[in-house]
């Protein structure tokens, strides 16, 4: 029981430093009563439509990308997978380069460019694993995750080499990752969209314990595999996919989370699944916090924060995954 | 013949050599590049690629631009560019299809990008000049240094001298009654803006304003729209063609200035980089600025 | 017969793409308390019938019938309520303690998001109980010898409450010692729980004294079936496994020792 008092409060802590430190120059008690709606009008702006919703949706990011990577651990049965592996990360930051080059309207053309292009990746990555018209054969799936992904990376490097347009270099400083499009109204579609995957996971945690067997354990063990798998890998890629089009690509969280948590709460995935969530959005909204701060008023991507905290996590996770 | 001879042969020679001095004095060209190399021509150049945009309009405008046979993809101005040869990128540019024009001059930006491709042109026997044209003093200072090379150096004077005059005459016009505080913004996702080291951050300041991130001591970085909405500007100048998506986003509504609409949009090569059009655009900025900012 | 409680009738399968029928026309029937043995060379279709045994796969002729109900009929979760199957293969992708890992067996029974109840965990001890690995609960599976983890699979098995247990290859790998404790721990299970009991195994001569019939495969057909001292002759075994064996009676059950090979001059043993 006080190791999830310890997720709670680690996960209220970081959300009351990211409502709380900012670049602005506004001491703690200064943010807190802004959020309060007391003291300075700025202050209480800057608090209540910029940082209050943008540290939220930073926990809620950062709670789907290790919930997702959790479970396509389990279900590729590898522990190196992380959300990226469904192959999306090229598809997305090339609709949203599409989207400016093509001078798309709309304040969410890019965003929305960017989900469809995730998505047409993970179709293609999807096609590629399907084997003789059989089921997802989770080595193909990752081979062709990284093929269809490193694709996409071509083609933008290719655009980002020969394009003159300097929007077009621009666009690709959007896939590094940050928060900056954070909102009330953002906040709201990101939460009524994501709880429908995050919640199909949740309940697919038995099955997931079980395919960490091996695919023919499982089904003897009464799961319908081929089901399961395709629902799963549905529910990961429209997650992901949603969490790329807001906030473009942060790693590690997927990949780290996961396995920080079965160090201390097991491989349940009853358990896992919510403690991944909570761990997850504290660090994301921790990293997001850090990369406002750390050089203001300059501005950091999260995805640059999260690799310098995960590669030393990831570090000592192998060292323990060894001895 | 003795006395006379002598003294008519010594005076010819004596005439041939001061002659000869002074059309080197105003023919051969040598001078201190921006990266601090010296960079001496026999004879005017008379085949130039110019590696950056700015560079090829201060040769057109020293009348050097005939000489031009290569120039960048990114070069628009003056109109005429569109007929001389594209050879691609100005920073670490292409070697070969500089040298493909057969230069006797190169011009380049002067970065650290290009000090691999300097070499390689110096190996062969190309000479190099490297230009920084970053600010408004550099303008004049560069139209000098390519009037020297070019053999255009009496035109290349008048031009830099009038345009020393415009610069004194814009710093005589009375700043607005009150300082604008203005947001100079390259891109909204994630905000980029400019800052202190960079040509347009000097144009809003001859204009009579702040910029807001003149703290920043580097031509742009990126920053959350916290910061953007704690400084408050009283005027965001944008650089597009038409209104920015942004100003519809939610999160960009805690700024006032975008609430009220208070946009300058500017468009057009005279801003993208210092050149003899800069008193142009500053009177456009300045236009621009007193609109929005009653 | 109604007190069969799994039957296989006239069953045939042809995996997509292959020329010959994997299985082509077995007829198999089980009771409870009675050990099955299914044994047969390489590729005669002893996994294959497992697996249309257990509904993995499903029959292009005859039926499978599972406590009278046609296995089309039942779910996959009610099935493995009542088919316990340990597996030929199982390569856990994350480490697990031997407790965990026979809880999984108890997932059938268990609602979706469910903690475990007493009745799960009392099964659980109960079957760590019965197959001897009581003491090992809290150890991790990747420290346990090949015997130990075995009967670790067979508690989880155990753990499903199944009315049918079913073993593919459970000896291969193992040596003496642990093969003989598996089969006597299954014999035991089927004979005093009243399980029915199903196991493909290589290994003939083990099988003949363990199960009550035994079904020799050859080809995708049931070569023969019946109790091992009338099934397992001479003739049919090397027929079967196409190598000259001599075949001699202990304790009541025929062991066959196969020959070596004829030398060049002529001589044989």
């Amino acid at each position: 029981m006080t190791r999830w008092a310890a997720l709670f409060a680690l996960a209220a802590a970081a959300l009351v430093a990211g409502v709380a430190l900012g670049p602005a120059d506004m001491s703690w008690s200064e943010s807190l009563a802004g959020l309060l709606g007391r003291g300075d009008e700025t202050a209480v702006t800057i608090v209540r439509e910029l940082r209050a919703p943008r540290v939220l949706l930073a926990f809620l990011v950062g709670g789907c990308l290790a919930v997702t990577g959790a479970a396509l651990q389990a279900l590729v049965r590898n522990p190196l997978a992380d959300p990226y592996l469904l192959g999306l990360s090229g598809g997305a930051g090339v609709g949203a380069v599409l989207a400016i080059a093509l001078h798309l309207g709309g304040a969410w053309a890019v965003p929305a460019a960017a989900f469809v292009g995730a998505l047409v990746a993970i179709g293609l990555v999807y096609r590629l694993a399907l084997v003789a018209g059989a089921g997802i054969d989770p080595r193909v799936l990752l081979l062709a995750g990284v093929v269809v992904s490193a694709f996409g990376g071509a083609i933008l490097g290719a655009i980002f080499s020969l394009s003159s347009a300097a929007e077009l270099r621009n666009a690709m400083l959007w896939l590094l990752g940050g928060f900056d499009a954070a909102s009330w109204r953002v906040l709201a579609m990101f939460t009524s969209y994501a709880a429908i995957p995050v919640a199909y996971l949740y309940y697919t945690s038995r099955p997931l314990d079980l395919l960490s067997l091996g695919e023919e354990p499982a089904q003897f063990l009464g799961i319908d595999v081929e089901r399961v798998k395709r629902r799963l890998y549905v529910a990961a890629s429209l997650l992901t996919a949603a969490c790329v089009a807001v906030s473009g690509i942060i790693g590690f969280v997927g990949l780290v989370i996961p396995h920080a948590v079965r160090m201390v709460l097991g491989h349940t995935h009853r358990t896992l699944l919510p403690a991944a969530f909570l761990l997850g959005g504290t660090l994301l909204a921790a990293a997001d916090a850090v990369a406002r701060t750390a050089f203001a008023p300059r501005e950091l991507p999260v995805g640059v924060v999260t690799a310098l905290v995960g590669v030393p996590v990831f570090a000592m996770l192998l060292r323990r995954w060894t001895t | 013949m003795g006395f006379y001879l002598r003294q008519s042969l010594l005076g010819i020679v004596a005439a041939v050599v001061v002659a000869c001095g002074e059309r080197s004095a105003v023919v051969t060209g040598e001078v201190v590049d921006d990266l601090g190399r010296r960079v001496t021509l026999s004879a005017p150049a008379r085949r130039v690629v110019s590696l950056s945009p700015a560079i090829t309009e201060l040769l057109f405008a020293i009348g050097a631009g005939d000489l031009v046979v290569g120039r960048t993809q990114f070069d628009k101005y003056p109109p005429g560019v569109a007929e001389i040869a594209d050879v691609g990128d100005g920073l670490d540019p292409n070697i070969e299809r500089v040298v493909a024009r057969r230069p006797d001059l190169v011009a380049l930006y002067a970065s650290n990008a290009n000090e691999r491709a300097m070499r390689r042109l110096t190996d062969m026997g190309i000479a190099t000049v490297s230009i920084r044209l970053d600010s408004l003093t550099s303008v004049a200072r560069g139209a000098r240094m390519l009037g020297r090379l070019t053999g255009t150096a009496r035109r290349a004077d008048s031009v830099a001298r009038a345009f020393e005059a415009e610069r004194d005459s814009a710093l005589r016009v009375p700043p607005p009654a009150s300082t604008r505080r203005v947001l100079i913004l390259a891109w909204d996702n994630p905000p980029i803006i400019i800052g202190a080291r960079s040509f347009l951050s000097e144009l809003v300041r001859l204009s009579g304003g702040e910029n807001v991130f003149g703290d920043v001591d580097a031509p742009s970085a990126t920053v959350a729209v916290e910061t953007i909405a704690e400084r408050n500007p009283d005027a965001i100048v944008f650089f597009a063609e038409d209104a920015p998506t942004f100003a519809q986003r939610p999160e960009w509504q805690t700024i006032p200035a975008v609430r009220m609409r208070r946009f300058v949009f500017l468009e057009g090569s005279e801003f993208e980089y210092p050149s003899p059009r800069a008193f142009r655009a500053l009177e456009r900025l300045r236009a621009g600025l007193a609109e929005v900012v009653r | 017969m109604d007190d069969m409680i799994l039957e296989g009738s006239e069953i045939r399968y042809r995996y997509p793409g292959a020329d010959l029928e994997a299985v082509a026309g077995v007829s198999l029937s089980v009771r409870p308390g009675e050990m099955v043995g299914i044994v047969g060379p390489n590729g005669s279709g002893k996994t294959t019938l497992l697996r249309l045994l257990v509904g993995i796969l499903r029959p292009q002729h005859g039926d499978v019938t599972v406590a009278g109900k046609a296995i089309g009929e039942w779910k996959r979760r009610e099935l493995a309520r009542l088919i316990g199957v340990v597996a030929q293969r199982e390569e856990p992708a994350f480490p697990l303690t031997v407790r965990q890992a026979v809880l999984l067996g108890r997932y059938p029974h268990m609602g979706a998001l469910a903690a475990p109840g007493q009745r799960d965990l009392a099964a659980v001890q109960s079957a760590l109980e019965r197959c001897d690995v009581a003491q090992l609960s809290d150890r991790w599976l990747a420290t346990l010898s090949g015997g130990e983890w075995q009967r670790v699979r067979v508690a989880r098995a155990l753990a499903q409450a199944p009315r049918v247990l079913m073993l593919d290859e459970p000896t291969a790998s193992l040596d003496v010692r642990h093969e003989m404790e598996v089969f006597e721990l299954v014999s035991d299970l089927v004979h005093r729980d009243r399980l029915a009991g199903v196991v493909v195994t290589h290994h003939v001569n083990l099988a003949a004294r363990f199960v009550d019939r035994i079904v020799v495969m050859e080809d995708g057909r049931a070569g023969a079936v019946g109790p091992p001292a009338e099934v397992l002759t001479r003739d049919l075994l090397e027929r079967v496994f196409g190598w000259p064996v001599e075949v001699g009676m202990w304790q009541g059950v025929p062991q066959f020792v196969p020959l070596r090979s004829v030398k060049p001059s002529g001589e044989s043993e």
